[in-house]
């Protein structure tokens, strides 16, 4: 994600974040194990960061994640904006996520 | 000019997972403790070649303490005989570890084979696994491993490294049967250490299983007092219980990582809270005997399919 896209606020609304390449994914449950071949670093996601960790596929907006988790989650719309905000902002600082170009 | 010295003893060629070495030691009596300890490392067609010599040599007179060195460096001074060994086998450990790394993920981990099926129990230091292994091995499943298990990245199979089960103080008691004076060669001398390297492989009872694709995952946790259960879980917590176990996953990265799904996935996984050894067998054996009672081998334990190899 460019820096610009990543302000105090976190990542804009209209940022189409895509998974960077080198990250192997293991879906487990409902979850899925990170592991980051240039940070060397092992993470788990839970069900709803594995959510967004898909819809990081450098089309889908930040926006457009928000809609459809929130069509999905109707009763968590409230806290489902900065749930993905927050998720996003944190696979970018971990370097797993990055702003498609373009 | 150095002094030559005299080496009435050697044994055949070792090989531990890729790491090959043999012993050789200036006393006999010394020396049949490591032959008999040592066996399951035998490298039958006595073929590889020794890379590393291990040398156990008197202090001060034969039936003395003991100094231990590898390729001539000092890895301890005037150790019990037994402990001499036990450095031989913590050694061979460190360093099979560090060479087989490259094409196998490494667990901290038991492993035992039951009718051409791997079981892996993983653990850290002080959780039972090797108590457990020896357990199961006494029971008649097939030894793998009570230290280091051994994944082929290239196969996915279990491979053996059938080094000596090593027995701490505190299951002395549960497994007097396997103590290292319950059977002694002759001519050897009363067992002095503080830990047992228990022998492995022909002519001991315990026989080595044949490399396998595992097929559970069972992690110990002794606990005094506990309530012995066997516990499912789930893919996530099998994947964490074996990340945290696995010795090398940062070498091996992605496709590491994949290799821990593929056995947190494709294997069942339980948790084992024991307090009391042969109850915890007991659990084991039966999951085990449902799912390899149809495997075509040798009987081991009674109603259960054997060692594969």
């Amino acid at each position: 994600m460019r820096p610009e896209s990543v302000g105090p606020g976190g990542p804009e609304g209209a940022s189409r974040p895509v998974r960077r390449d080198g990250a192997a994914a293991v879906e487990l449950d409902d979850n899925v194990a990170l592991y980051d071949d240039v940070g060397q670093l092992l993470i788990m996601l839970n069900a709803s960061a594995a959510v967004i960790w898909e819809c990081c596929d450098g089309t889908t907006t930040l926006d457009d994640m928000v809609r459809e988790l929130t069509a999905a989650h109707p009763d968590d719309a409230a806290v489902i904006g900065e749930d993905v905000r927050q998720t996003v902002r944190k696979l970018v600082e971990l370097g797993l996520v990055v702003d498609a170009e373009g | 000019m150095g002094i030559e010295r005299e080496w009435v003893h050697r044994t055949r060629n070792l090989s531990a997972l890729s790491y090959r070495f043999a012993v050789r030691t200036d006393d006999v009596s010394v020396g049949r403790q490591i032959d008999a300890a040592l066996g399951g490392l035998r490298d039958h067609l006595n073929t590889a070649s020794v890379e590393h010599w291990y040398s156990l040599t008197a202090a001060d007179e034969p039936g003395g303490p003991v100094d231990v060195e590898r390729d001539g460096e000092v890895l301890a001074r005037r150790q019990q005989s037994g402990d001499a060994l036990g450095w031989v086998v913590w050694d061979v450990n460190r360093a099979a570890a560090a060479e087989a790394g490259a094409d196998h993920l490494l667990f901290h981990s038991g492993a035992v084979e039951a009718g051409g099926t791997g079981i892996l129990l993983p653990g850290a230091s002080g959780s039972g696994k090797s108590t457990l292994t020896a357990g199961l091995v006494r029971a008649g499943l097939c030894y793998l491993t009570d230290e280091l298990a051994a994944l082929s990245m290239a196969s996915g199979r279990l491979l053996p490294y059938p080094k000596p089960i090593t027995v701490k103080p505190g299951s002395f008691a549960v497994l007097s049967d396997l103590g290292p004076d319950s059977g002694p060669a002759p001519g050897s001398r009363p067992w002095a250490g503080q830990e047992w390297q228990v022998p492995v492989g022909e002519g001991t009872g315990r026989a080595i299983g044949a490399p396998c694709v595992p097929g559970f995952v069972i992690v110990p946790r002794h606990e005094a007092r506990a309530e012995t259960t066997l516990t499912p879980l789930s893919d996530t917590q099998a994947f964490f219980a074996l990340a945290v176990n696995a010795v090398n996953l940062v070498a091996h990265g992605s496709a590491g990582t994949r290799a821990l799904g593929r056995l947190a996935r494709g294997c069942r996984c339980f948790s084992l809270s024991f307090s009391d050894l042969d109850e915890a067998c007991r659990l084991v054996l039966e999951l085990v005997t449902a799912d390899t009672a149809g495997a075509p081998a040798a009987s081991a334990a009674p109603g259960l399919a054997g060692c594969a190899s």
